[in-house]
């Protein structure tokens, strides 16, 4: 029981950059969940700080996301025009879909 | 923490602990490891002891064995003069002028013999008709001269005769030919002491040559030492020498297999030891360490445990201790922390008498985990309550409920909340969800998820609606709700998870409080790293 935690914990990896129209991009991959959102939400800090009318977030190798992952997006949505999911697994888009985040992020395929 | 005084730990008394510490006494690792090192130190050093005096004993004997037959090797240069002799004497009648000429070359100081004489042994009383350097005592001795030449003498050998108890020791050599016998002395030192160069072949060796087959003084013929007989570590071999057999003692006056294997025992035996002090040393840090470090992860252990509980005691400070009794209605819930968690969680629920023989259902989730989560859970929890005991439709209860909490500002949670108003006798349910997962209704004819709009969940728009849907049951129906620790698992769809519990619920008929045991059980355990609320409501009739 010495063992504590953490070996459980997700990894994901956040790369910067823009999209074709100029809206600032956010690629997020691997699993986002309670023990690195905050990442996710620094990142997001980083680009995100004038109101962008548009965020977008390729996630197309996102393969899990969790409650506290959704709730940063949601904070995105907060101050962005428009939040688009890139891409999203059926993983990620059935708990978006599920927890009725739909009609906040709008999802590209 | 050795300084600490002990504060109870595993680790036992204060002064105990504080005792053990130093560096006195020893550790049992420590004197173990100085025995055992101690025992095998010396068990090497005396193999290496016994290995190295028969390696010294084999030498000896072979250095021995090679001085003997140096010796024996000398033979043939006194017999072959003699004889020589003799056939000379028998072919020319004993001719005393030609046995001197032949024989005067081989006489004096620093050659073959001291003396010779020619003696004809047909002839009595015995005595040499030719004698070249001293006449030899033998000649004053008739019987024994008799004795010896006549009757002793073995025929074409060397016989050999000790003259040892004279004036002037010596030994004397026969050999005997035809009518003739050819007798030669040879002088031995007064003190028979006999030096070694330093440069002979021998030189590592002490040795002492005696006539005959024993070791008795009066035999001894040479000698390289005064102490007789030879002792200790020593070598012995019988060399037969013509007719005669001398006896050669030998031992080494310095270790013949060289020095460093003399001193080979005593070079394990202090490596060995050095190597076992160390080893002693390192074992009793190791032991120490280990002591340490178990002590420190029982400690460890015991704050994670602690935590663990203060954990669980706060989410159970959080949850309701009682559920409403209605007549005709089974409630059973549980809460199960996630598996790893030290962490308080942010599910929760309430079931609440809303009167007229209606409960208000309300289970939600508060995204993230930790202290902020259950505080913000306990927060939207009081509210919901505060609103639904104004207003128990769920729509309203939820509106009011998203209202306070986007009021409250602060983007970085939110909450997924499900409201279930339950009309007892008149067997309906009225539902709605902001974003939480439609729960499971069990019927006679078998169980799906009910259909419920989604809207928003709590805190992520300032004025969302929230649709309502009821929805009639039969008799003895099951509501099972939940929050998504029970059906998300890392690396499926969702609709897997729904579909498990769903065929899980279904298998499982009978009673409520078997149902929801069996849910968590079998759901809730094997990777939940998410906390899990569970509530299954049951008509009885």
């Amino acid at each position: 029981m010495a063992d504590i935690e953490k070996d459980d914990e997700a990894q994901a990896a956040i790369g910067r950059g823009s999209d074709a129209s100029g809206a600032p991009l956010l690629t997020v991959s691997g699993e986002l969940d309670m023990s690195n959102a905050r990442e996710l939400e620094a990142a997001i800090d980083a680009v995100a700080g004038e109101r962008p009318a548009r965020l977008v977030f390729d996630v197309r190798d996102l393969r899990f996301i969790d409650s506290a992952g959704l709730a940063v997006l949601l904070g995105a949505a907060a101050r962005a025009g428009q939040v688009v999911l890139r891409e999203p697994s059926p993983a990620v888009s059935r708990v978006i879909e599920i927890t009725g985040l739909s009609t906040l992020l709008t999802i590209e395929q | 923490m050795g300084e600490r005084p002990a504060s109870g730990g595993p680790a036992g008394e204060p002064g105990a602990d504080a005792h053990r510490r130093g560096p006195w006494p020893p550790s049992p690792a420590f004197v173990s490891a100085l025995l055992l090192g101690a025992v095998v130190t010396a068990a090497l050093s005396l193999t290496t002891l016994i290995v190295y005096h028969r390696n010294e004993q084999r030498l000896l004997n072979l250095r021995g064995r090679e001085l003997s037959l140096v010796l024996a090797a000398q033979v043939p240069s006194l017999q072959t003069p003699l004889a020589s002799a003799a056939a000379l004497a028998d072919a020319t009648g004993g001719s005393p002028r030609r046995f001197r000429k032949f024989m005067a070359p081989l006489v004096g100081a620093g050659r073959s013999f001291s003396s010779a004489s020619l003696w004809p042994v047909g002839r009595m009383p015995l005595a040499p008709v030719a004698v070249v350097g001293p006449r030899p005592a033998l000649a004053a001795e008739a019987a024994r001269a008799q004795h010896f030449l006549l009757h002793g003498a073995r025929p074409g050998a060397l016989n050999v005769l000790g003259e040892l108890s004279r004036p002037h020791p010596g030994l004397g050599f026969a050999y005997v030919a035809g009518g003739y016998a050819i007798y030669a002395e040879n002088q031995l030192p007064a003190n028979r002491r006999s030096k070694i160069e330093s440069n002979n072949a021998f030189s590592d060796l002490n040795y002492a040559l005696y006539l005959g087959h024993s070791e008795h003084t009066s035999d001894l013929l040479l000698a390289s030492v005064t102490t007789l007989p030879i002792g200790g570590r020593r070598a012995k071999d019988i060399v037969p020498f013509g007719a005669a057999a001398f006896t050669v003692v030998v031992s080494s006056r310095a270790p013949l297999g060289g020095v460093f294997f003399s001193d080979l025992p005593w070079i394990v035996a202090l490596v060995g030891g050095i190597i076992t002090l160390a080893a002693a040393f390192m074992t009793d840090r190791l032991f120490r360490r280990r002591r340490d470090a178990e002590a420190l992860a029982a400690q460890l252990d015991l704050a994670v445990a602690e935590q663990r509980s203060i954990s669980q005691t706060l989410q159970h400070a959080l949850l309701p201790d009682t559920l409403p009794a209605l007549e005709g209605l089974e409630v059973n819930a549980r809460y199960i922390p996630a598996a790893s968690g030290v962490d308080v969680g942010g599910d929760w629920y309430d079931v609440v008498d809303a009167g007229q023989r209606r409960v208000l259902l309300v289970i939600g989730d508060v995204s993230g985990h930790g202290l902020r989560a259950a505080t913000t859970m306990a927060l939207v929890r009081h509210a919901a309550l505060a609103y639904a005991s104004q207003d128990a439709r769920p729509g309203a209860v939820l509106m009011r409920l998203s209202e306070f909490v986007t009021r409250r500002g602060g983007h970085d949670y939110f909450a997924t909340v499900l409201c279930a108003l339950i009309d007892l006798d008149a067997r309906r349910i009225t539902l709605a969800s902001a974003g939480h997962m439609a729960p499971l209704l069990l019927t006679g004819q078998g169980g799906d998820f009910m259909d419920v709009a989604t809207d928003l969940p709590i805190g992520v728009a300032g004025d969302p609606a929230y649709r309502e849907e009821t929805v009639s049951v039969p008799p003895g129906a099951t509501l099972v709700a939940f929050t998504d620790g029970l059906v998300e698992r890392r690396g499926e769809v969702i609709d897997v998870g729904l579909a498990r519990l769903r065929d899980l619920a279904m298998q499982s008929p009978g009673a409520l409080d078997d149902l929801v045991s069996r849910l968590a059980r079998e759901l809730a355990t094997e990777d939940h790293s998410d906390d899990t609320a569970i509530v299954g409501i049951k008509w009885q009739t």
